[in-house]
Parts: structure tokens; C-alpha cells; sequence
């Protein structure tokens, strides 16, 4: 009796905190998809390089000493990914929304609207006007619920695009080129580790330097003939 | 004195930050405004785009620009050897396809499953027609990924295996040919 009344609390309490989860998405996000599609890709990242990070530690295949290398660079790899994408994409959407809000990029029911409301509109390249410049913002005008109909659908659109660019440059050019750089010094380092490791097991022939039993055996490993 | 070199540290930040913006300003001031976006089908197709592009369409237009792009930067690699280069091609093919057909697909069942009761927000009737889809794209790409932090162990690790195996052994025998 008591239990069931534990679990009747804790379902409450459970799809109180879910109904509250629900509401603030709706008001983060409803008027916002490009900021949407900007956390969730980094969220979605966050959550496919921790698959890739575990897929390394819980591989009963890789050695310990194989897992000490392999997961810091798994990190790195992610670091690199995460770091690119919300760098990239977040600062290509915020540009595009500044050309929306200053009224650089537009269209001529803004325009008209802003005309309407006093502003001067640029004729000629000498005109003084506000519109275009970094200050200025469409939205904080005393009537911007006049025009607000027309001016949210646009700037959603143009947002979603921006993100969808920044993702396509961060994703499919900056990070395979960051990775592959990434990747092959790292490759470098750990044959060098290699390397290392087994010139400090190798013992030359009496007789001979270490420096000339090398150059024979790069020889004879090579099919050169010496 | 600590005290005094910290304040004109931070003055020295400021400063330094301020006239970063001021530079970005005069810039962005300089740039003269765009030509207003003419015809009306061109704003409703941005218009349209901003209501009906979610997660899933996004995650498809990426891998379809990424198996144009992704596989060239790799193939012109110089840092590594042909052998590991062309693993490095097969293996970057194999999870574009991977993680496009699961990405799209899942994302776009949770997206659709947001239409249930149980995912409706007490809030919904306040806000418009809009909103409302904006959110369930939201909440249906959330839901997506917890999804996905499971299936990216079930299905698209085996799948991009699957298929890098395949290119590689198609390479191989092309070789031969």
C-alpha cells in the first residue's frame, strides 16, 4: 500500500518535471528553429562522439596499452568536431540574423514598412540612413508588431538556411580537413613511439656501430644492394 | 600593487575587446545593403523553407553534400600512404550512407511521433500553428537522439563496417579486372 503510493508520487512527480521540460522547449524553440538546429547538432555530436569514446573503452579487443592512446584521441577527435561545428555554424547563423535585423538583407514589404514608420530609406550612395547599420534593429522599433507577421517567417527562413550552410562548411570541409591533419600527426608520433621502442630492444653485432648495423639492415629490408 | 596590475590587466582586456568591436562595427557599417529580395515566390520559398526544414531534412541535405565533398578531401590526403588512403575513402562513404539513412529516418518517425498526446505541451493552445511545428521538430529531434545514441551502436557501426568492407573488396577486384 505504502509502495504504491511511492510509485504513484514519483510518476507524478516524473510527468510534472516532463510537462515542464515540454512547455520550455516550446518557448526556447517555437519561435527559433535555427537556434534549434544549431544545439541540437551540437547535442547530436556531443552524443555520437561519447558512442564512438565508449565504443573504444568497452572494446575487449584493444589492449590496454592500445586504449591509453586511443581514447585521449578519441576526445581530441571530438573536441575538434563539437568545437567546429557550434564555432562555425552558430557564428554564420548570427551574421545572417544581423542582416535580417539591421534591415541589410530584406525585402519590400520591410522596406516599405520601415518607410512608412519615418525612417529614411538609401537612394544614392551619399544618403545618411540608419537601415544597414550595426545598431539598428528592426525588432526593438516601437511598432514592430505592425510588420512582425512578415518579419518572423522571413528571418526563421533565412536563419535555417545560415545554419544549414554553416553546417555543410564546418562539417563536410573543415573538420575532415582539421581530422585528417589531426590524424596523420598523430599517426606520425605513435610509429615514432613504435619506433622508438624497438631500436631500444635491438642490439647491433660486435664489431660494428649501431649506426652502420641500421644502414645494413634498412639495406637489406629495402632489397638494395649495398 | 597586485590589485593595481589586475585592474589595468583587466582595463587592458576591455579595451582590447572594445576595439575588436568597434573594428567589426565599422566593417559591418561599410558593407553596403543588399538589393531587397525581389518576387514573391522567392520570399515564400525562404519563407517555406524556415517552416519545413527540420532536423531530418537537414541531416539529409548534409550527407548528400557530404558524399561529394567528404570522400574528395580524403582521396587527396597527402599525409598518408594510397593503401590507408583508399580505407580512409571506403570508410568515410560507408558512414556518410550510414548515418544519413539511419539519421534521416529516425529523426524523421520521432518528428512524426510528436503528433502522440503524451508529447503535447500544456502550453500548445497559446501559441500559433507555427510554433507548434516548430516545437515538435524541437522536442522530436531530442527525442531522436536519445534514440540514436543506441542505434548508432546497433546499426550504423555494422552498416558503415558492412559497406567499407564492400567498397574495399569491389576496389580490390576492380584492380584485378
Amino acid at each position: 500500500m505504502k509502495n504504491s503510493g511511492l510509485m504513484n508520487d514519483a510518476f507524478q512527480w516524473v510527468s510534472k518535471k516532463c510537462g515542464t521540460f515540454k512547455n520550455v522547449i516550446l518557448e526556447k524553440y517555437g519561435e527559433q528553429p535555427g537556434k534549434m538546429l544549431v544545439h541540437t547538432g551540437v547535442l547530436g555530436w556531443i552524443l555520437s562522439s561519447a558512442a564512438q569514446v565508449a565504443a573504444v573503452v568497452f572494446n575487449d579487443k584493444i589492449s590496454k596499452e592500445q586504449k591509453v592512446f586511443l581514447i585521449p584521441q578519441e576526445i581530441a577527435d571530438a573536441a575538434v568536431n563539437i568545437v567546429s561545428f557550434y564555432a562555425i555554424t552558430n557564428s554564420v547563423k548570427a551574421i545572417a540574423s544581423k542582416l535580417v535585423k539591421t534591415g541589410k538583407l530584406t525585402t519590400p514589404a520591410i522596406l516599405d514598412y520601415l518607410k512608412k514608420t519615418g525612417i529614411k530609406i538609401l537612394k544614392n550612395s551619399k544618403d545618411v540612413s540608419p537601415i544597414g547599420k550595426w545598431d539598428f534593429d528592426i525588432t526593438k522599433l516601437s511598432n514592430f508588431d505592425e510588420i512582425e507577421k512578415q518579419f518572423k517567417p522571413f528571418k526563421n527562413g533565412v536563419d535555417v538556411a545560415a545554419s544549414l550552410l554553416g553546417s555543410i562548411i564546418s562539417c563536410n570541409l573543415v573538420t575532415p580537413i582539421l581530422r585528417n591533419e589531426y590524424a596523420a600527426r598523430q599517426q606520425k608520433l605513435a610509429l615514432t613511439k613504435m619506433h622508438d621502442k624497438q631500436m631500444k630492444n635491438l642490439e647491433h653485432p660486435r664489431g660494428i656501430s649501431m649506426a652502420e648495423y641500421q644502414r645494413r639492415a634498412y639495406a637489406k629490408a629495402s632489397g638494395l644492394k649495398v | 600593487m597586485a590589485s593595481i596590475n589586475g585592474i589595468s590587466k583587466i582595463s587592458f582586456g576591455n579595451s582590447f575587446t572594445s576595439s575588436i568591436k568597434n573594428a567589426g562595427r565599422r566593417v559591418y557599417n561599410a558593407i553596403p545593403n543588399f538589393k531587397p529580395i525581389a518576387g514573391d515566390n522567392m520570399i515564400g520559398w525562404i519563407e517555406k523553407f524556415g517552416r519545413k526544414c527540420s532536423s531530418a531534412e537537414q541531416r539529409l541535405i548534409l550527407g548528400a553534400t557530404a558524399i561529394f565533398m567528404q570522400p574528395a578531401i580524403d582521396a587527396h590526403n597527402k599525409n598518408v600512404d594510397e593503401k590507408t588512403r583508399k580505407v580512409s575513402v571506403a570508410r568515410t562513404i560507408g558512414k556518410v550512407i550510414a548515418g544519413t539513412l539511419t539519421g534521416f529516418l529516425i529523426r524523421k518517425a520521432c518528428i512524426k511521433a510528436m503528433d502522440l498526446k503524451m508529447f503535447k505541451p500544456s502550453n500548445a493552445a497559446k501559441v500559433s500553428k507555427d510554433a507548434y511545428d516548430q516545437y515538435k521538430n524541437a522536442m522530436g529531434t531530442i527525442v531522436a537522439l536519445v534514440v540514436m545514441s543506441f542505434t548508432n551502436f546497433i546499426i550504423d557501426a555494422p552498416l558503415t563496417k558492412f559497406i567499407t568492407n564492400l567498397l574495399i573488396e569491389e576496389d580490390k577486384s576492380g584492380g584485378k579486372k
